[in-house]
């Protein structure tokens, strides 16, 4: 909330790699200009992904409140 | 002093009154034996907490809703109540506040009794057991922050991975204040509005006996854990410790270090997968590829022979005609002297010469003199040479002679 939010959401950014890698593997006969258009994009996301994965903080908030009945 | 007279029913409620302001019954815990334990219509329980040595005995009586933990013949107990003395049955009974079996035996007894109750009614059910999310953005961390099992699991998460937001809510893990505030940690998650909501909440402590587990051991706790809309990690201790709390999780981690390890995915592995699923993208674009470049090189290849053999065709039907030709040709040659010999001997010039004459009108040959009229002119060629004239006479008829 308070730490800054990476524009990029790591897991639909993954999800979207993963349909992508599917897309390859379920197609009998690919179209070969189809296939390098999600070629690039699987590409584009693995980057922002890896990218992503170098971040190596977590940010701890300790909740103020007192937990009592 | 004249003794005062009191019907039985005002007696007793005076030794009421007196046990009620005598004892100090808020203060004393009562340690027994539990025997003939009963509930009666699902509401009321009474049994009889015995004295071992001294053969003593207290009637005791409570509700369901006392009895916080299953209860059994045999158990050894610490029992609060009131005394007070029962008009219709003339006895008297401790009115029970709250009873704790004590001792690892009766912890361990009614430990298996709450589990068996909690299974029976489908805490444990493996259907209900939600996933969690492969990448969460925020978890919930209930647990002390001075317990090893607080830096453990935020040591193990920060190795594994990054950018992750972790609210801790901070509780006691034992003693009589643990309850009551986990019960609140798990309130103040469930109560957040969806956006802020963590996507886990991992329940965690150290390992320990019974009697430090306790909190993880409560029904209560166990029913939060089980009410949570957000799935729950708990992990307590060491591999062999287990907590009724563990049961009713959606995932049970072993450790600490575990639970953080069930939570967050590693950056290692995400990485080799990321690599794989390109890699994998590549072989199979790079795979289309061949199949077009096969498929091309085949049409060529296939053209390249088809022309081969057009060109195959064409030498040998110009080797056969080339023999043909030779085998004709000196035929031909011969069957063309020998036509031109005929051609000869039938020359109309060699007839000429020996003295005839073709006579010709406008080109055309005359065979027949009567076909002639006197005064044209005729063509007349000679075996030499050729004459003009004109016809004077067509058979002994026409102009004079002048002769």
């Amino acid at each position: 909330m308070t730490k800054k939010q990476s524009p990029v959401d790591f897991a639909k950014s993954f999800e979207e790699l993963e349909k992508i890698t599917q897309w390859f593997d379920s197609e009998e006969h690919l179209d070969l200009d189809k296939g390098l258009k999600q070629f690039e994009r699987g590409l584009e996301l693995a980057s922002m992904l890896k990218e992503k994965l170098s971040e190596v903080e977590n940010k701890v908030v300790e909740i103020k409140k007192r937990f009592e009945d | 002093m004249e003794p005062v007279v009191l019907h039985v029913a005002d007696y007793l409620a005076l030794l009421n009154e007196v046990l009620h302001d005598r004892v100090p019954s808020n203060e004393i815990l009562i340690e027994g034996e539990v025997s003939d334990y009963r509930v009666a219509q699902q509401k009321w329980v009474s049994f009889d907490l015995k004295d071992e040595k001294a053969e003593a005995v207290l009637k005791c009586f409570a509700t369901v809703w006392q009895i916080g933990t299953p209860i059994e013949d045999g158990m050894r107990v610490h029992v609060k109540g009131f005394p007070k003395m029962y008009e219709r049955f003339g006895t008297l009974k401790l009115n029970v506040q709250s009873i704790e079996p004590i001792g690892e035996g009766a912890l361990k007894r009614a430990y298996d009794l709450l589990k068996k109750k909690l299974e029976v009614e489908g805490l444990f059910d493996v259907s209900r057991k939600r996933t969690l999310p492969r990448f969460p953005k925020k978890i919930g961390l209930i647990t002390s922050r001075d317990a090893a099992a607080y830096g453990d699991f935020l040591r193990i998460v920060n190795n594994r991975w990054g950018g992750i937001e972790i609210d801790h809510a901070h509780v006691h893990v034992q003693g009589r204040e643990a309850v009551p505030e986990i019960l609140g940690a798990f309130r103040h998650f469930n109560a957040l509005p969806l956006e802020e909501r963590p996507d886990a909440i991992v329940l965690t402590r150290g390992g320990g006996g019974l009697e430090d587990l306790h909190a993880f051991n409560d029904e209560q706790v166990a029913r939060a854990v089980y009410q949570s809309i957000i799935p729950v990690v708990v992990a307590v201790g060491h591999e062999r410790d287990e907590s009724l709390a563990d049961y009713v999780a959606d995932i049970r981690a072993s450790t600490p270090s575990n639970a953080a390890e069930r939570v967050v995915p590693s950056r290692a592995d995400v990485k080799y997968e990321i690599d794989m699923m390109l890699t994998h993208n590549e072989q199979r674009l790079q795979f289309v590829m061949d199949e077009y470049r096969t498929a091309a090189e085949k049409i060529a290849t296939r053209v390249g022979h088809i022309l081969e053999r057009e060109r195959e065709r064409l030498v040998m039907i110009n080797a056969r005609l080339h023999d043909r030709a030779e085998r004709w040709l000196p035929l031909l040659r011969e069957s063309v002297e020998s036509s031109a010999r005929m051609l000869r001997q039938v020359d109309p010039t060699r007839i000429l010469a020996r003295g005839y004459a073709i006579v010709r009108i406008g080109g055309e040959v005359v065979k027949d003199a009567s076909l002639l009229a006197i005064g044209r002119e005729v063509a007349i060629q000679l075996g030499a040479g050729a004459v003009d004239a004109e016809v004077l006479r067509v058979n002994g008829k026409g102009k004079q002679k002048l002769v």
